[in-house]
């Protein structure tokens, strides 16, 4: 699985089907700062992912 | 168009949507919620492109700290509330335009008075629990709401229109933790400007909208992303929503 993290790096890791928030938890980040599309579309936290998916773990903003 | 004055004005963006689009910007009435650094930008452009109506809400007072980003205030404001610098300073930007500034915190006490005959509503707030606000607001009224926030050089916008796509809330089901986000200006007005855009686009019927797209701007490596989403079967607030519009047309 290809993995970009909110940083802009990427990861590839091999990774059997989990819930993002799995997924997230294991890479030390807390759900509730970010949202993640996989492969392209922003899913909820107990969609799961693995194998050949592209996660894209956004840290979105909220300031004005 | 009723003025030759106006025609000039407006001239240049005539030339992307006729006389015809700018007489209906002329008839939009806009609720800007906040005054701060994305506010500033939005009424600004707001006014100056010539929608007819805006009425523009904030409860603070501007301090030395806003005017790195907040382009509404200048020195002479510090002290004054940020409202009523917005007001003079959207007059003097375009007078044939209605401005009305509210010196009010928004709250599910007041939301609905606050937003009588407003068409649509630009996010300029600085904490999800207010745009959960407006976003409730948004769907009771069936009225679209221009989403954007800022983060020293990140920023992301999305066009929430109630019945046509998914929420604020199926987009972002959870705030994040309480923050003093860090800010600059430029990052605001670029945020600020894709939001009056899309609100141009909408009115004038022009283009397409950010909907059901999140666009993500990165602005220490120069990078515009997007992905998409969609309505969430779990979402908290858009099912009664998209029940009431349904309601509604039948």
């Amino acid at each position: 699985m290809r993995i970009s993290m909110p940083d802009g790096s990427r990861k590839e890791i091999a990774q059997p089907e989990a819930s993002i928030e799995e997924i997230l938890r294991s890479l030390g980040i807390n759900p509730e700062e970010v949202i993640v599309a996989k492969n392209g579309r922003i899913v909820p936290e107990d969609e799961t992912a693995g194998g050949s998916d592209d996660l894209k773990i956004v840290r979105f903003v909220h300031g004005g | 168009m009723t003025k030759d004055e106006d025609a000039g004005r407006y001239a240049r963006q005539i030339l992307l949507f006729g006389k015809e689009g700018q007489e209906t910007l002329k008839h939009s009435s806009v609720f800007i919620a906040g005054a701060g650094g994305l506010g500033s930008a939005i009424a600004f452009y707001m006014a100056a492109a010539g929608f007819g109506r805006i009425r523009i809400v904030d409860c603070d007072v501007v301090e030395s700290s806003n005017l790195n980003r907040q382009i509404l205030h200048a020195q002479a404001d510090l002290g004054r509330h940020k409202a009523l610098s917005a007001y003079d300073a959207l007059a003097g930007i375009n007078p044939d335009i209605e401005v009305e500034a509210v010196v009010e915190r928004i709250s599910e006490e007041n939301v609905d008075d606050l937003l009588q005959d407003c068409d649509m509503i630009m996010d300029g707030m600085d904490s999800f629990p207010s745009r959960y606000l407006l976003n409730r607001a948004a769907l009771k009224r069936a009225i679209p709401l221009f989403h954007g926030a800022i983060s020293g050089y990140q920023g992301q916008a999305t066009t929430i229109i109630p019945g046509r796509t998914a929420c604020l809330s199926c987009l972002f089901p959870h705030a994040p933790p309480p923050a003093t986000a860090p800010a600059i200006g430029s990052t605001c007005g670029i945020i600020g400007s894709i939001q009056v855009t899309e609100a141009i686009k909408y009115v004038t019927g022009k283009g397409s909208l950010l909907e059901n797209r999140l666009l993500l701007w990165d602005g220490l490596e120069s990078r515009l992303e997007e992905v998409s989403y969609e309505p969430s079967p779990s979402c908290r607030e858009c099912r009664a929503g998209r029940k009431k519009s349904k309601l509604k047309i039948s």
